[in-house]
């Protein structure tokens, strides 16, 4: 199986007032092609900027300082920002955290989904329009030929996200990206949406990086998941092993920090003592060892590398005797 | 969009009955008499003459009652009799009307293009050296007083090079190319006092649309730069700025007044100039009543803009709740 | 929240322009009205700094003591904006309900009469003069400080430490005094700057035209007018009041954006 996408040592820097600090650091992953990924962290672990750094969407003062990501075989990175606008869209495309914001307010849904057909496929307006009504019926919108010359305004959230949705597949793209796409959504939308998506990556085809703070979601949706913390990856394995045997510290504290209401309502939830550290201020070693209640002196002196631990790739010094199946809890 | 439109209608007659009560009251409540002012120093009156000269301009009357004849004849297009000339106010201010309508015309076109032009440059790099020059410009620009760039077009075009006549005014009708021709130096002196607000104004305005969700969107579909510039930016950015041109509009006609009067443009800018120079009372309150109207209706026309750029604007919030 | 002075250079220029014109007497060179046989335009040289008008008058000395007159009348135009627009909209923001909004209304109505139009009404009412153009101005400028001075009363009201405040029993008048006034003081002193600009560029813009300061008393604008009057004569007469009530504008505006650029950031890093 090819890797559609293949991400290689990505890092990402901002500045502050002690210089440039790094907020994804030496970051690598793979997506194979049909594959669902969920990325999963809490805000501000990197996540969101790692699915720009895909996109390129990242802005000044934000930068890449390096890394390499390859697309289908290509780098991308390294292409002028023309060449890469000819894949945006086309070969990766996004869908947005708020669908409310993400939608030119003073433009009609079709014309923000028919100006990307065309962009894609040299075809008449009168093609693309039909291609639009297509899409939107294809995304769940109700009578598409009347809601193509709505204003955004004049939808609700999750029409909304359902236009995004259509708007990312417009170029008919085989890697989608979906940034916390049913966080401002209500519950049940939230649930639809999720569906949504994953049936239409079921017919395209697609490769789909799902990125969540809920490991719930992730769940549902993923065949595997990566879990990132203070812009480093810590854990990487499939939804099985995730779940059911964690392997990073980490991991197990956000398992044990659900609120899992199914199991026992009595039960009280944990939570992971102290704050995730800013950017500038990130403990030596192991980012997580000042929180970890199975830091050991050497988790601050160095930094553990991500290592294939038990079947899946982990960041952690201990995890072999920490975790072997079923030992610790 | 019709009770959009209604209410701005709505908020505008008041604006504009409260500022003329303002203009007409100054008028009389400040000291100064304009029956005096009409009969000059030289002239020796008896108290007699005086009374009698009151009551033909209506002056002994209470003063609402003197406002609202003044009110309900300037509704019916009578704006009274010049104190001085004795011609119909309506028939001066009729006939200088188009050379000011001309004149705001062609200032707010070029100002709306100078700033098109200036504020997109200026965002193309934010603090980058075409934004601080820009800024300096714009800054530069508000300080100085509108008359100072006409006179210097009059010394660099008109004295220098000789190119352009610095004073007069042929009507259009008589001769087009003259009528141009004198007009160009004016109409850029006007529009450089405008120009700073408008590119200020878009720029603010476009550096924050930039950095919107929907801006995103559009680089995520892989869009070009100039058709985000020219489909997402600048169409979300006028929505504001049009709402702010019709303020610069009023600011403008201020400078219309002087910049008529140092061109030698027989526009109605200059009528109250030379009404104020001989206190005659009719013909300012006359040009007043309409430059503040003229000014109210502009700010009116670019809501209506606004509004058929907005479509959140043309619906009323009753529909927006339906959907 | 204590706001700091700080050095700029902006502040430098406005306090050299309002000192060097304010003490225009002990600085001029000649006698700003005297037609002492001087040849009448001269150009810029050593004994005329910028050179003589069409009377032979040294054109320095002139700037000089117009500058203490535009100035002066700036300066008085400034406060008594200050304080009725302050007034007017402490009282709006206080208040609030009908009274708030006759005042509200009020002032959008005089700032839709577009300014030099409302300042012939007046002087053509009541004739100008160095005492009415203060008042004039003043007048024309105090709805806008009005509007500013509104709506920061109504933050500082609704502020943690005004409600604070009044929870301890403090009264309304003092509360105001004491607390809410000190506290938009920086956003006034942005105001009075901006004022600043607007009453010299008034003054300038209404002697232009021959209806502000009448000679022989001179202004900056009467000189701008006066070299306007002379363009054929001597093309560079014009250019020195020009360059100074533009640099004096600019000065006062950039004074004011200073101080409006460190609050905003103030605000923004609380």
């Amino acid at each position: 199986m090819t890797n559609l996408l293949s991400v290689k040592n990505l890092s990402i820097s901002v500045p502050s007032a002690k210089g440039r600090v790094s907020v994804v650091d030496n970051v690598s992953f793979e997506i194979p092609a049909g594959k669902k990924i969920g990325m999963v962290g809490e805000s501000g672990s990197g996540k969101s900027l790692t699915a720009y750094a895909l996109m390129r969407l990242i802005k000044s003062p934000v930068s890449i300082d390096g890394g390499e990501i390859f697309l289908n075989g290509r780098e991308i990175l390294g292409l002028s920002s023309k060449e890469f606008r000819l894949l945006r869209g086309n070969e990766i495309s996004m869908i947005y955290q708020d669908p409310m914001s993400a939608l030119n307010p003073i433009m009609r849904v079709g014309q923000q989904i028919i100006e990307s057909i065309q962009l894609h496929s040299s075809v008449s307006k009168s093609v693309a329009r039909k291609a639009a009504i297509d899409l939107l019926a294809s995304v769940g919108i109700p009578e598409p030929e009347s809601r193509i010359d709505s204003y955004p305004f004049e939808m609700s959230g999750g029409m909304l996200q359902r236009v995004v949705i259509a708007i990312a597949l417009s170029g008919e793209p085989k890697v989608l990206i979906a940034d916390e796409a049913t966080t401002a959504l209500d519950v049940t939308t939230q649930d639809r949406v999720l569906t949504l998506i994953d049936k239409l990556a079921a017919e395209r085809n697609l490769s789909v990086l799902l990125i969540t703070h809920d490991l719930g979601v992730a769940a549902q949706f993923s065949d595997d998941i990566m879990v990132m913390y203070a812009g480093k990856l810590v854990e990487n394995g499939s939804v099985e092993q995730i779940f059911s045997n964690p392997a990073h510290p980490y991991t197990k504290a956000l398992l044990d920090s659900r609120c899992d209401y199914t199991i026992d309502v009595n039960k009280p939830i944990k939570s992971i003592a102290g704050q995730p550290p800013r950017p500038d201020n990130r403990p030596s070693g192991c980012v997580f060892s000042p929180r970890c209640a199975h830091a050991e002196p050497k988790c601050s002196a160095s930094v553990p590398p991500l290592t294939s631990s038990q079947g899946r790739l982990t960041a952690c010094f201990r995890s072999d005797e920490l975790f072997q199946v079923g030992a610790v809890n | 969009m019709g009770r959009y439109l209604l209410r701005r209608a709505l908020s505008s007659s008041i604006v504009l009955a409260t500022s003329l009560i303002f203009v007409f009251l100054s008028i009389r409540i400040l000291p100064g008499d304009p029956v005096l002012a009409q009969l000059g120093a030289a002239t020796k009156v008896t108290p007699e003459a005086l009374q009698m000269l009151r009551e033909e301009a209506g002056l002994d009357r209470p003063l609402l009652v003197q406002l609202f004849a003044w009110l309900s004849q300037a509704f019916r297009g009578d704006l009274g009799v010049s104190y001085i000339s004795q011609f119909p106010v309506t028939q001066l201010v009729a006939e200088r009307l188009p050379v000011t309508l001309e004149l705001t015309f062609f200032i707010i076109v070029l100002s709306c293009i100078f700033a098109l032009i200036l504020a997109p440059l200026s965002t193309l790099k934010p603090g980058g050296i075409l934004d601080r020059s820009i800024g300096s410009l714009t800054s530069i620009g508000l300080s100085i007083p509108g008359f100072v760039f006409g006179i210097i077009f009059i010394l660099i075009f008109s004295l220098t090079l000789q190119w352009l006549p610095s004073l007069g005014f042929v009507p259009i009708k008589e001769n087009l190319g003259q009528n141009l021709q004198l007009m160009i130096m004016p109409s850029i002196t006007g529009a450089l006092t405008a120009t700073p607000y408008l590119v200020r104004y878009l720029r603010a305005s476009m550096l924050e649309i930039k950095q919107s969700s929907f801006i995103r969107t559009a680089e995520g579909k892989g869009l070009s730069d100039s058709r985000i510039l020219f489909r997402h930016i600048l169409p979300n950015s006028l929505v504001p700025t049009l709402t702010m041109l019709g303020l610069i509009v009023g600011y403008t006609l201020s400078g219309v007044i002087i910049i008529e009067y140092m061109f030698g443009l027989p526009g109605i800018g200059s009528l109250a100039i030379e009404g104020a120079f001989k206190r005659d009372y009719a013909v300012i309150q006359g040009v007043s009543l309409v430059i503040i109207s003229l000014f109210i209706l502009t700010t009116l026309l670019f809501d209506i803009l606004c509004g058929l750029v907005d479509p959140r604007l043309r619906v009323s919030k009753e529909r927006q709740n339906e959907i | 929240m204590r706001f700091k002075m700080r050095f700029s250079l902006s502040g430098l220029i406005v306090l050299a322009i309002v000192g060097i014109t304010l003490a225009a007497p002990l600085i001029s060179p000649y006698d700003p009205y005297a037609i002492d046989g001087a040849e009448p335009f001269l150009g810029p040289s050593l004994t005329h700094l910028m050179g003589t008008d069409d009377l032979g008058r040294d054109l320095f000395s002139r700037i000089l003591y117009g500058g203490r007159i535009t100035i002066l009348i700036a300066l008085a135009a400034t406060i008594i904006a200050l304080i009725i627009g302050t007034l007017w909209g402490m009282i709006a923001g206080v208040q609030r309900g009908w009274v708030d909004e006759i005042l509200m209304r009020t002032a959008d109505a005089t700032m839709a009469i577009p300014q030099i139009l409302f300042a012939l009404v007046c002087v053509s009412a009541v004739g100008s003069s160095v005492f009415s153009l203060p008042i004039i101005a003043g007048l024309l400028l105090s709805p806008t400080t009005a509007r500013m001075a509104r709506t920061a009363v109504v933050v500082e009201l609704a502020s943690d430490y005004v409600v604070a405040a009044k929870a301890t029993g403090l009264k309304k008048s003092r509360l105001i005094m004491t607390e809410v006034l000190p506290n938009i003081a920086p956003q006034l002193l942005v105001q009075l700057s901006i004022n600043a600009a607007a009453a010299v560029m008034m003054e300038a813009s209404l002697s232009f035209i021959g209806l502000g300061i009448q000679p022989p008393d001179a202004s900056w604008g009467t000189l701008m007018l006066q070299g306007y009057g002379n363009l054929w004569n001597t093309s560079w007469f014009v250019f020195f009041p020009a360059l100074v009530v533009t640099i004096t504008i600019l000065a006062f505006n950039s004074y004011g954006e200073r101080i409006r650029v460190s609050l905003d950031s103030r605000k923004s890093s609380k």
